[in-house]
């Protein structure tokens, strides 16, 4: 055979072959190419991925089916072998898929791999065509509600072409020399190696980002995302023209701006507190309050709550104080009250994190060079004149850094704190944006495609805001933060 | 690393000292409001977790009338023995202990391996993907989006819900990252010639030299995994049986204020749930106490590590 026609290793179809294994591959965690979902019964955000990990993932959606008799066992069973056959094969299209990045010998052995693949994905498929059609001719398919998933389709061509791709490649490929044996050069073997770990973070950090689709449908969690309930920027619309809920927006980003302003007008109290703690003159002393109050930053915001009710409730430590010194007559539960809230939740954020905060400063602070000091001393300088024209210009650069941070963070203040503070006394205070997104789309009725935009708007503009600061960085320091 | 911190220490000490030898009576005021002010943030600090503590020890009819506040009476442990015949408190313990043990192990093994494979300059990519792994802490596509992710996976209501998505942790392979470029190259280098492959010099060379800030990532990330209960609300809502200890203790809380706001806004309350409320504080304060010692204990070990781990974090990866 004529040697220019034969395929090096990594020409145009091998990489296109590459492609098409990788794409096969993730959509076994792709709801919407899920070619098993065959009854409206089972939970439509679910991918192929899920059915394979056990069968009673499967008969959990038909357990009513199953105890009417409106469904037998075996189209069941047969949906679950279907995807764990298709769940299999995939799992080859991802060795073959390694297999491809070898030398000539591994690259044929990889090519056989992929077309038993194929064959078995098509099986696969095949078989969940089967039990669709067990499913139309169920006793009450009325009840079962099947529906032919178009993720049958998308299995079968992705397969078939696989197939003809791994026939065409193995006649195309240079056969390998008798003597050669199977390796891998470094560079994909390091690639191989870390391929499971961007698969998780394409998986857990990009996956997520296609889920801001939702905010232009009308989406119910359990029931499938089709074109008939999409509805385009319906949601924009409705979050800026609708009177009632422009006036929630403004009241959630009220508290949002007032506490991230609070917090923001005060993040120098860390830097303070490291100053003046610098100067403080017994080491011993300095590391006992350094360690003792940075304890509140390591519990969690459940137990500063644990720690709030023990104190603040009615029968606590704060009422037996005002009682005692006889400010009040009678104790009430000062955390039902909404008074204040924004100035309280700055006050427990503040004692969780003071002494945390201080520890990056006061690491800067060892760092400035002691001659500064001591020639300062020579020429009389004060304690405060020292402490304002020497340290605080030194941590003023960390200062700056974490303002910017600061200030690109301020819609996200964080969701723990405010929700275990929250009741129905002091919600309308305490409600900022990623709380409210959580009120929303997760509790009640849940309304998936608003909080959907809400976040997916927040997101934007925090991105817009961290590079924003980050150029600002670079502008007045030279140095970038991110 | 530390020697370089301690001698600091000593030579700030020294010049401390020095500044001292002519104190003016102005320097003494200063420095004793200065410690005072110190004094008083530091109890602040502790005096709620020791109030926490002897309200669980005390005799509980002076605790449910408020009246144990500044020293324990009656001791005695039986509030933390009664907790040992609640099920779904020690079950909850089980999975908070599972999931730290587990998560934390599983993490530390992934942020040292991929820390160390993206130092490897023959990686096809490997600026590239460095990027593609640490862009992802700076955007996030928002709660929802995260969640319907995670169902559709097939993580909600299921134990590796805690464990597979914290696996790869961006900032830690950084700081794996700064450490492993900062070992000696000669090492590796000598042991790639005798032969070794990359697991073999990963795990001979790179594991135990790397110890000190695998450590730090170790406690940080426990501690991380000891606290988070958003992730059981959220992730594990119909799964009672994976609840954390914290989440367990969300829901105590948030029932004893309810029935505390009952008590005050109606006055009249019935005996059966006055007597709910009262026990309901003593064994959500119990509860809390319990969560707070596996802290307490890890802690001097977050002490020694903390200041290098954040240190190495301030350097850009």
């Amino acid at each position: 055979m004529d040697k220019t026609i034969k395929i090096k290793s990594n020409d145009m179809p091998m990489i296109i072959f590459r492609l098409f294994l990788v794409f096969a591959f993730l959509s076994a965690f792709i709801a919407a190419f899920n070619p098993a979902r065959l009854s409206e019964l089972i939970n439509s955000s679910m991918s192929l991925f899920t059915y394979a990990l056990s069968y009673s993932t499967i008969a959990n959606n038909f357990i009513r089916a199953l105890n009417q008799g409106w469904i037998e066992q075996t189209p069941l069973t047969m949906l679950y072998i279907g995807s764990l056959v298709c769940a299999l094969s995939l799992a080859l299209v991802a060795a073959s898929f390694c297999l491809s990045l070898g030398n000539i010998k591994m690259k044929r052995l990889g090519v056989k791999f992929s077309f038993g693949a194929a064959l078995l994905g098509l099986s696969g498929t095949l078989v969940l065509r089967i039990a669709y059609s067990l499913f139309q001719n169920s006793p009450n398919p009325g009840r079962i509600e099947p529906v032919f998933p178009v993720g049958i389709w998308v299995y079968a061509v992705m397969f078939t072409v696989i197939a003809a791709f791994s026939i065409l490649l193995y006649i195309k490929l240079p056969k390998a020399a008798a003597d050669e044996e199977y390796s891998l050069e470094p560079k994909y073997r390091l690639f191989l190696m870390i391929l499971p770990f961007l698969v998780l973070v394409v998986l857990f950090a990009y996956l997520p980002l296609a889920g801001w689709r939702y905010a232009f449908f009308d989406y119910t969690p359990g029931h499938p995302l089709t074109w008939d309930n999409f509805v385009g920027f319906k949601w924009f619309q409705f979050l800026f023209n609708n009177p009632a809920q422009r006036a929630q927006i403004v009241r959630v980003l009220t508290n949002t701006f007032a506490l991230s302003g609070i917090g923001l007008a005060t993040s120098w109290l860390p830097m303070v507190f490291a100053i003046f703690l610098s100067e403080l003159r017994s080491t011993k002393f300095k590391r006992t309050v350094q360690t003792l109050t940075t304890i509140p930053n390591y519990i969690s915001w459940v137990l500063v709550y644990g720690i709030a009710f023990a104190i603040f409730s009615t029968e606590g430590f704060f009422n037996w104080f005002l009682v005692n010194t006889g400010i009040v007559e009678h104790g009430t539960n000062h955390l039902l009250s909404g008074s204040n809230m924004w100035l309280k939740m700055w006050a427990w954020g503040t004692w969780k994190g003071l002494g945390w905060g201080a520890i990056i400063y006061i690491a800067s602070i060892s760092s400035i060079d002691q001659q500064l000091y001591e020639a300062a001393m020579v020429d009389g300088a004060g304690r405060f004149k020292r402490m304002w024209h020497i340290t605080v210009p030194g941590l003023l650069p960390t200062f700056f850094v974490l303002l910017l941070l600061g200030i690109s963070n301020v819609l996200s203040n964080g969701l723990d704190q405010y929700l275990v503070f929250e009741n129905h006394a002091n919600r309308s205070t305490i409600e900022v944006l990623d709380l409210y997104i959580y009120n929303l789309g997760l509790t009640g009725n849940g309304n998936i495609p608003l909080s959907t935009l809400i976040g997916m708007l927040k997101s934007a503009i925090s991105v817009i805001l961290l590079f924003s600061a980050n150029r600002l960085s670079k502008f007045v320091r030279g140095e970038t933060i991110v | 690393m530390s020697g370089d911190n301690t001698a600091i220490e000593k030579d700030r000490a020294v010049t401390h000292n020095t500044y001292f030898l002519k104190r003016t009576p102005g320097d003494w005021v200063f420095t004793i409001i200065n410690g005072l002010i110190f004094t008083v943030f530091t109890l602040l600090c502790t005096f709620p977790i020791y109030y926490l503590f002897i309200n669980t020890i005390s005799d509980n009819r002076l605790v449910q009338q408020g009246l144990i506040n500044l020293y324990p009476v009656g001791i005695h442990f039986e509030n933390y023995i009664s907790l040992l015949s609640v099920g779904e408190l020690i079950n909850a313990a089980f999975i908070s202990v599972s999931r730290t043990v587990v998560g934390t192990l599983v993490m530390v093994l992934a942020s040292a391996f991929v820390g160390y494979l993206v130092t490897q300059q023959k990686m096809l990519g490997r600026k590239l993907i460095y990027r593609f792994i640490i862009i992802t802490m700076y955007f996030n596509a928002g709660l929802i989006p995260w969640f319907l992710n995670i169902m559709m996976l097939g993580l909600t209501n299921n134990f590796w819900g805690y464990i597979i998505p914290g696996i790869v942790a961006p900032f830690n392979i950084i700081l794996v990252k700064t450490y492993i470029e900062s070992l000696p190259k000669e090492l590796e280098e000598s042991a790639f010639i005798d032969g070794a492959g990359y697991f073999t010099v990963f795990r001979s060379i790179i594991l135990p030299l790397s110890k000190p800030i695998l450590a730090t990532i170790a406690v940080f990330g426990a501690v991380g995994h000891w606290n988070s209960f958003v992730d059981s609300i959220i992730l594990m809502g119909s799964e009672p049986r994976l609840y954390t200890l914290q989440h367990r203790l969300y829901m105590y809380l948030n029932m004893a204020t309810n029935l505390s706001n009952l008590m005050d806004s109606t006055g009249n309350i019935s005996e059966r749930d006055l007597a709910a409320a009262l026990n309901g504080r003593i064994t959500s304060l119990t509860v809390a106490m319990v969560s707070i010692v596996p802290i307490l204990m890890v802690y001097p070990f977050m002490q020694r590590f903390f200041q290098k781990g954040l240190m190495m974090g301030a350097v850009k990866g």
